[in-house]
């Protein structure tokens, strides 16, 4: 439980901050997010990070590309990226996508927020990526609405944001036997739901003694946790194969979730970490000029990057 | 003859684990003891969805059923439903569960006094979400050693 390190950490968090995302070419893919997506396709100067290049998004918010990604993006897992914007530019992107050959997807939705009006496509590099309507006048995606990570354990994810650094749950996918019912619609072809949602189980597969491929097949939901983080949303799936993570003396990599907090908040929340037992790196404070001020480096228990940082407009 | 010595543990089907969780702890006192599939080594092995509690010596799972179930009518606060799980309290610290279900708002019927020629005192009747029925009770022999508890460590055996 929560109680040593303090329940408060988690509201010190204001949002996503940025996204760090792993494509091939991260010229091209700002060029993609521009043409496509209505992002202002200039890069952010004094950007900390050496082959990251950066997009300021309306909202304040950053996307970031790092160059040199595999194009492994594990497009059967939940792992997803959702912006924010009108109807009216999410109209006009999906004329620009329909002409460049990318299929948009319907995909229906486990968390009530998302349900109205679902609208899903896979960049030139393999990430999927969700927009959600949102107020506005952008004639592009306004913001960072919600990431979605996986994860191995769920248990140990839940018990480090929420119980330890004491984020808000804001919805569990799993749990009821609601799920498990709607899930069999989706075996049944009757719920097109999104990658990573849900999964076929051979129930106790590896049994001692059991014949080789006879245990029952079961459609399920897949296990998702959703996190309130200030104003944005962290979406937590279940890993459904065993994925490698990076070395474990690695607190700083790609791809991360970034999120804004205050001075005061960053040095909380690493002290929460610290006592924790998780490793860090930094503070690291960045140069004058940079969009951020200070960012602490670190992974989840399941190997997920992750960054606290101080935007730059609150040095003072 | 079997010769089982005791109960090792029951299983209560439910329709929302984590509400289970809540009612189970923070009404009976439970405790979590391990939860299966969530983990991906549990997917990938097809296990069922449930979580172990153990209350004081007695270990049971909240197993999540992936089909709906009948469930009687929820004013219905005293029955069996094929099940009843029945919890021992001692008869100085009944009065204490009454005033508990009332404090949670959790409905109940009772207490009602069982004949004093039997083992049972008084039992209050009253239901988990999902509706399983669900009684506690003292009992006129709770000072009574019908046997000593084994160690643990092969199936209960000494």
């Amino acid at each position: 439980m929560n109680t040593a390190l303090g329940s408060s950490n988690g509201s010190a968090v204001h949002g996503i901050s940025h996204l760090v995302i792993e494509v091939a070419d991260a010229e091209r893919a700002a060029r993609f997010y521009a043409d496509t997506l209505g992002v202002d396709g200039a890069a952010l100067g004094d950007w900390p990070e050496a082959n990251e290049l950066a997009l300021a998004l309306p909202s304040g918010q950053m996307l970031v590309f790092k160059s040199g990604g595999t194009g492994d993006s594990q497009n059967e897992s939940g792992i997803h990226q959702a912006y924010g914007c009108t109807p009216e530019a999410r109209s006009a992107i999906e004329a620009s996508l329909a002409g460049t050959g990318i299929a948009v997807h319907r995909y229906h939705e486990d968390r009530p927020a998302e349900a109205r009006d679902p609208f899903y496509f896979t960049d030139p590099d393999g990430n999927r990526v969700q927009l959600v309507t949102a107020p506005g006048n952008q004639r592009g995606i306004s913001g960072i609405d919600h990431a979605a990570i996986q994860a191995s354990d769920m248990e140990w994810e839940e018990a480090f944001f929420v119980d330890r650094l004491g984020f808000a749950v804001d919805h569990r996918v799993g749990w009821n036997t609601e799920d498990y019912v709607r899930a069999r619609a989706w075996a049944e072809g009757r719920d097109d739901m999104a990658p990573g949602t849900r999964r076929m189980d051979r129930r106790y597969r590896d049994n001692p003694g059991a014949e080789p491929g006879s245990s029952r097949e079961v459609p399920r939901p897949n296990i998702q946790l959703f996190l309130s983080l200030g104003g944005s949303v962290l979406g937590i799936f279940l890993a459904t194969s065993h994925v490698q993570e990076p070395a474990p003396e690695l607190a700083r990599g790609t791809p991360r979730t970034a999120l804004a907090m205050d001075r005061a908040g960053l040095e909380s929340m690493a002290s929460a970490l610290d006592a924790a037992g998780v490793a860090l790196e930094g503070p690291v404070v960045h140069d004058k000029g940079a969009p951020l001020e200070v960012s602490l480096y670190f992974r989840d228990p399941c190997g997920n990057f992750f960054e606290l940082c101080v935007p730059a407009d609150a040095r003072g | 003859m079997a010769e089982v010595e005791s109960i090792s543990h029951s299983g209560i089907c439910v329709h929302d684990l984590k509400e289970a969780e809540e009612f189970y702890c923070n009404v009976l006192g439970a405790r979590v003891h391990s939860r299966v599939n969530f983990k991906t080594q549990d997917a990938l092995r097809g296990r069922s969805i449930h979580t172990t509690l153990t209350l004081d010596d007695y270990v049971f799972a909240v197993m999540l059923t992936e089909d709906w179930m009948e469930v009687p009518d929820a004013g219905q606060l005293r029955g069996a439903n094929r099940t009843r799980h029945s919890f021992c309290v001692p008869k100085a610290r009944f009065p204490k569960v009454l005033e508990m279900l009332e404090a949670v708002e959790v409905p109940f019927e009772g207490p009602v006094m069982h004949p004093e020629h039997g083992p049972f005192g008084e039992s209050v009747y009253f239901r988990d979400p999902t509706g399983n029925f669900l009684e506690v009770l003292w009992r006129r022999d709770e000072d009574v050693v019908y046997s000593t508890v084994q160690p643990l460590g092969h199936g209960g055996g000494g």
